[in-house]
């Protein structure tokens, strides 16, 4: 959790009364959903390793999939929801700066559950196919959607303002969320040594145990809990992170601003090479 | 915030300064090359490398992981005289296994084809289970190097699988 310290008096500018109050990105509604969440994923663990049976064929490695499946269909929800939230600032009147950092969040999260799928599926397919990786299309595709949108947060600390972050990354984020189809329906697009989708599939025939199929449902929603709290975290912090650089920004300014003052005293009572050449050697 | 109070008021210094503004008359940052930040630049080379690295693959590999038995000198890029990765299910008793080498059947729509493999196949090997088989096909036998055993999309539990072994119903019931 981020915390701001308090302004110091003597940089206090308009722009600083604009600061949260709080001085923690945590609310009651933040610590309900967390609660619940931890919960949530003690269930997942419980229904996960205990409750739910092995499989015929996989065995125990079965259990993977309660992790790997919710994981990578929230860094799907994930991916929407920058696209979303990109198109709302882009498209939007107000061009608030809101929208742009829920996309940065989201992605930032997406990420993050993308990385755990392929690790953990990683592990599944040494167990099962007998290979920890193969270039077939499922996973192919899976790791390209992985270094785009890890391209897209490097698109985000490309510097510049905030306006011109959220602009550039909208783009992106937009573009990018063509490759959730392709990704999902990559299966049944080429022929891959990853299997069909069980449950996300449009025969509508869900063809599992049904402890095996309440676990990974639980698994959705524990995960789904999780990146609602982190997002609101997530979103939270950067818009600190937002006011601080600008804050920083005015601080700055003022201290040139006394560095010039002083240069100016200075350069009337001692020769031109005493001067400060305060970043002119840049 | 205006900066209509700066710069300062004697020119000669200010040339040996940078006045530039920081900020935009709003508050906001400017660009400026000062403050580039070389990580961002670093991860995207990278991710562009990554990139078409990912989709060489994809196209060498990815599409069309495997040919079926039945499409061996059938189907475009499926001959016999080269390489080829082949996917079939397991025959029922099929699998012997003397001096390290792993001998088996493999079959897909009718036709069937012998396979060896020097070693232990990993996964979930086992009779009745489809298998990807990467290799060269030698004297009418695949001479494989790789063995990846497919997983379909049916999950079931081993519970299940008691009932069925205690009816004994072979390849049909498990495949």
């Amino acid at each position: 959790m981020t915390t701001i310290e308090p302004a110091k008096a003597e940089h206090d500018t308009a722009r600083q009364s604009a600061l949260p109050s709080q001085r923690s990105t945590a609310t009651r509604g933040t610590r309900i959903i967390g609660i619940v969440a931890v919960v949530a994923l003690g269930w997942l663990v419980a229904f996960g390793l205990g409750f739910s049976p092995a499989d015929r064929d996989q065995d125990e490695s079965v259990r993977i999939l309660y992790v790997h499946v919710p994981t990578i269909w929230l860094a799907y929800l994930a991916f929407v929801v920058t696209a979303v939230s990109s198109a709302m600032y882009l498209f939007s009147k107000k061009k608030s700066l809101g929208w742009d950092r829920a996309a940065g969040a989201s992605a930032e999260i997406g990420v993050t559950f993308v990385a755990v799928t392929l690790a953990v599926g990683a592990m599944w397919g040494r167990l099962t196919w007998g290979v920890f990786w193969q270039w077939d299309a499922r996973l192919t595709t899976t790791a390209l959607l992985f270094v785009t949108y890890i391209g897209y947060l490097a698109v985000r600390r490309l510097g510049g303002s905030h306006e011109q972050r959220a602009k550039r990354s909208a783009v992106l984020g937009m573009i990018a969320v063509v490759e959730i189809p392709l990704v999902h329906f990559s299966v049944k697009m080429w022929r891959s040594l990853h299997q069909e989708a069980t449950v996300a599939n449009l025969d509508g025939d869900t063809k599992m145990d049904g402890l095996m199929l309440f676990s990974l449902f639980v698994g959705v929603i524990a995960f789904t809990l999780l990146y609602v709290w982190l997002m609101l975290h997530r979103t939270r912090s950067m818009a600190m992170e937002d006011l601080l650089e600008e804050r920083g920004l005015d601080e700055a300014l003022a201290v040139r601003r006394a560095e010039a003052a002083e240069t100016a005293t200075a350069a009337t009572s001692a020769p031109p090479t005493a001067t400060m050449k305060t970043g002119s050697d840049s | 915030m205006s900066d209509t109070d700066f710069p300062p008021s004697d020119d000669s210094i200010a040339n040996d300064l940078d006045l530039a503004p920081r900020t935009n008359i709003d508050g906001t940052a400017m660009s400026s090359r000062q403050k580039r930040n070389w990580l961002p630049i670093l991860v995207l080379a990278m991710v562009v490398v990554a990139g078409g690295v990912i989709v060489t693959q994809f196209l060498t590999s990815a599409v069309d992981y495997y040919c079926n038995v039945d499409e061996i000198n059938v189907r475009d890029g499926c001959d016999d005289n080269r390489r080829i990765r082949l996917q079939g299910t397991v025959d029922e008793g099929s699998v012997v296994r003397s001096d390290g080498v792993t001998a088996f059947t493999i079959s897909f729509n009718g036709a069937s084809l012998p396979v060896r493999y020097s070693g232990e196949p990993g996964g979930i090997f086992k009779e009745c289970i489809p298998v990807v088989v990467h290799g060269v096909i030698e004297e009418g036998a695949l001479q494989g190097d790789r063995v990846e055993v497919k997983h379909s999309d049916e999950y079931v539990s081993v519970n299940d699988e008691r009932v069925v072994d205690a009816q004994d119903l072979g390849c049909d019931a498990a495949a």
